[in-house]
């Protein structure tokens, strides 16, 4: 289907974001007022002498002088103190089926209340949104959203969860964190659509506050991770561990994208990486590309090479392997491992009937993993 | 053969570290004699610029108001343009952000009237909407570079760099962009050569001046007074490439002479100076560059 088919029929069929709050799309023509940002002190840094500091909160390990931002633009060293400049300062906030994230076994056909800031510490060649991750938080008009005013949009807009997403959280992660916190307190839970690109001592303090994560893992190679990300691969591996082991619900993204990153050998060896480190059960999204940003000289990814990836992964031995981005696609419903029916039937973002109960399949009475009420 | 004219004198600072302004005009006047071979404005600025357009003097305000290209320094280099034949309105003194030039000591004009000077996030400027893409770069740039002026100089103050090894004319360029934040892996390299490199800059760039009044050369790029020294120059040329690599030197000489190591000791040698002669730019080589040094009483 064609993209532009595809966001018609998108409209037709509801599959469009339930409710946008600030359009996602910024204008890099509006500016906001520098003096606007907010002005919070980081954590994971260290101070060094001459006023300089070390960022410890991504593998980056900025090392900034006064008055220098790190590579991801939102937090800046102010005279020997390291500051965020966008705690409270959403860029993008809208209402969205948690589906949409994707988060296939988390409290299915629920809202999540999605926010971002401006920024990002990798720099994707094929970032989807990258009007608003590739940016200074100048650079784009946001609004004052502090973290008991998310909260208590998430209640009002009757979203059970609090996504963190469409840009890097991490970079906005003393935001995210008390968020979280907050909507513990009043039961909302939280999820981190993240590429993980994080160090251990944060990841490890978030995972304490959050309820779900989902991670891009962009490739199964370092060589892609320095030409194409502009990251390292190693992190997002130890992050997936980590939540896995964790009481955090992981689901994992793959944007296939042609001839980079496409090859079955390196997604058998992945999924066999994935089955030894977190098991079976771990939900695997294969996403298609679509040109975007620096990489708009490739084609959308061939509905082919999804089923093949997706058919590899399974004959691999992992129990739930989803085709993303292809609404209607057989890939996007959810089988039972054990009878091989279908216990969630989705159309898009739609979810057409569920035949789970009780966390087990409604048919054979396997457990089904997931975080389902 | 690449030009590159230094031209120095003593006490261009006062006991209150003001700058004696005919000190400066005449480092501009003498400067300017040496680079094109006339000795007044009316003569000199045509031969380097078409004085009938817009021109741009991008400065670099990100030190504040100790370590940024000082308002004495770009507003009697726009004298200087203006005696040569730009109209004042045309001539346009900018960075980034309004902040960071009131930061250091700019009183912003946006009008019709004498020289202008505004950051890019003045509203209604901005950054472009599309993306340039251009070797390793991919970035918005700001609209007085791209569509407001046709003609630009490079007016930084000289800097050593933690990242890039130093600060000067063709990084200067970053204030360019909307995202310089990414580009500074490496060493800057390729980033800076590639950015230069752009047709947005690379077609309007005429001259490069360093500010070498005073120059961080440790410590940089922010102001540690232990590590900045009051050296008294300009450095100017056609050849961007040159201006940096004298640049560089000139920072090097003054490391040696406080015990310091060198930035390739460092691991912070600025490699995109080389890269940028690779490209073609300008030259990298003292076997290539011709350096006019004078000292002015």
């Amino acid at each position: 289907m064609k993209r532009r088919n595809f966001l018609k029929f998108s409209a037709a069929v509801g599959l469009t974001p339930k409710k946008r709050l600030i359009p996602l799309a910024s204008d890099l023509c509006a500016l906001s007022n520098d003096s606007n940002l907010s002005k919070v002190e980081a954590r994971y840094y260290k101070k060094l002498p001459d006023r300089e500091i070390e960022c410890r909160l991504c593998p980056r390990f900025c090392k900034l002088g006064d008055k220098e931002r790190g590579y991801c633009g939102v937090r800046e060293n102010m005279g020997g103190t390291y500051y965020t400049l966008v705690y409270g300062k959403a860029c993008t906030v809208q209402v969205d089926p948690i589906e949409k994230k994707p988060l296939f076994h988390f409290l299915p056909k629920t809202a999540a209340l999605s926010l971002a800031t401006a920024g990002c510490n990798v720099n994707c060649k094929f970032c989807q949104n990258w009007e608003i991750s590739q940016v200074r938080p100048e650079q784009i008009t946001h609004i004052d959203f502090p973290p008991k005013e998310v909260v208590k949009a998430a209640e009002e807009n009757n979203s059970p969860s609090i996504a963190y997403t469409y840009s890097e959280p991490t970079i906005f992660f003393e935001y995210m964190y008390d968020t979280s916190l907050e909507a513990r307190k009043k039961g909302i839970k939280n999820v981190v659509i993240t590429g993980a690109h994080i160090n251990s001592e944060p990841f490890h303090d978030l995972l304490k506050v959050v309820d779900g994560v989902k991670i891009d893992l962009k490739a199964f190679n370092q060589d892609f991770y320095t030409k194409y990300v502009r990251g390292e691969l190693q992190p997002a591996l130890d992050a997936i561990i980590a939540a896995a082991q964790s009481q955090v619900w992981l689901e994992i993204v793959y944007l296939v994208i042609p001839t980079l990153n496409d090859k079955v050998s390196e997604i058998r060896r992945m999924c066999r990486w994935l089955k030894k480190e977190i098991g079976s059960d771990v939900p695997l999204h294969f996403s298609r590309f679509y040109p975007s940003y620096l990489l708009k000289n490739l084609p959308p990814t061939p509905v082919s090479t999804l089923e093949k990836l997706r058919n590899s992964a399974l004959e691999e031995g992992l129990n739930y392997v989803y085709i993303g981005n292809i609404p209607t696609h057989e890939g996007e419903h959810t089988y039972c491992p054990n009878c091989g029916k279908i216990i969630i039937k989705r159309m898009g973002y739609l979810i057409e009937k569920i035949n789970i109960e009780k966390g087990r399949c409604a048919f054979c009475g396997h457990e089904i993993p997931g975080f389902w009420s | 053969m690449s030009k590159v004219v230094i031209v120095k004198t003593k006490n261009i600072y006062n006991s209150h570290h003001d700058i004696n302004a005919e000190k400066l005009l005449n480092l501009y006047q003498r400067g300017f004699y040496l680079l094109t071979g006339f000795k007044d404005s009316k003569n000199s600025i045509p031969t380097l610029f078409n004085t009938k357009t817009k021109i741009g003097i991008k400065i670099n305000t990100i030190g504040g108001k100790k370590i940024s290209t000082r308002p004495q320094v770009s507003l009697s280099l726009a004298l200087y343009l203006s005696e040569g034949g730009f109209q004042e309105k045309n001539i346009i003194i900018w960075d980034r952000t309004n902040r960071e030039l009131n930061n250091a000591d700019y009183k912003l004009n946006m009008s019709q009237r004498g020289v202008k000077v505004f950051g890019t996030d003045s509203n209604p400027i901005g950054y472009t909407q599309d993306l340039t893409i251009h070797r390793s770069i991919g970035s918005r740039f700001s609209i007085i570079q791209s569509d407001v002026i046709s003609q630009s100089i490079s007016l930084p103050i000289l800097k050593d760099h933690g990242l890039a090894g130093i600060t000067a004319g063709m990084k200067n360029y970053f204030g360019a962009i909307h995202n310089p934040n990414k580009y500074h892996d490496f060493n800057c390299n390729p980033f800076v050569a590639d950015l230069f490199d752009t047709p947005i800059i690379r077609k309007k760039h005429k001259l490069t001046v360093i500010d070498a009044l005073t120059v961080q050369f440790h410590k940089g790029p922010a102001f540690h007074s232990p590590w900045a020294e009051d050296y008294g120059a300009l450095i100017m040329s056609t050849d961007p490439v040159a201006a940096d690599y004298i640049g560089w030197q000139t920072i090097e000489t003054l490391r040696k002479e406080h015990g310091l190591p060198s930035l390739k000791q460092e691991n912070r040698e600025p490699k995109y100076i080389k890269t940028a002669e690779k490209l073609s730019l300008g030259r990298a080589d003292l076997t290539h560059i011709n350096i006019i040094k004078e000292e002015i009483t």
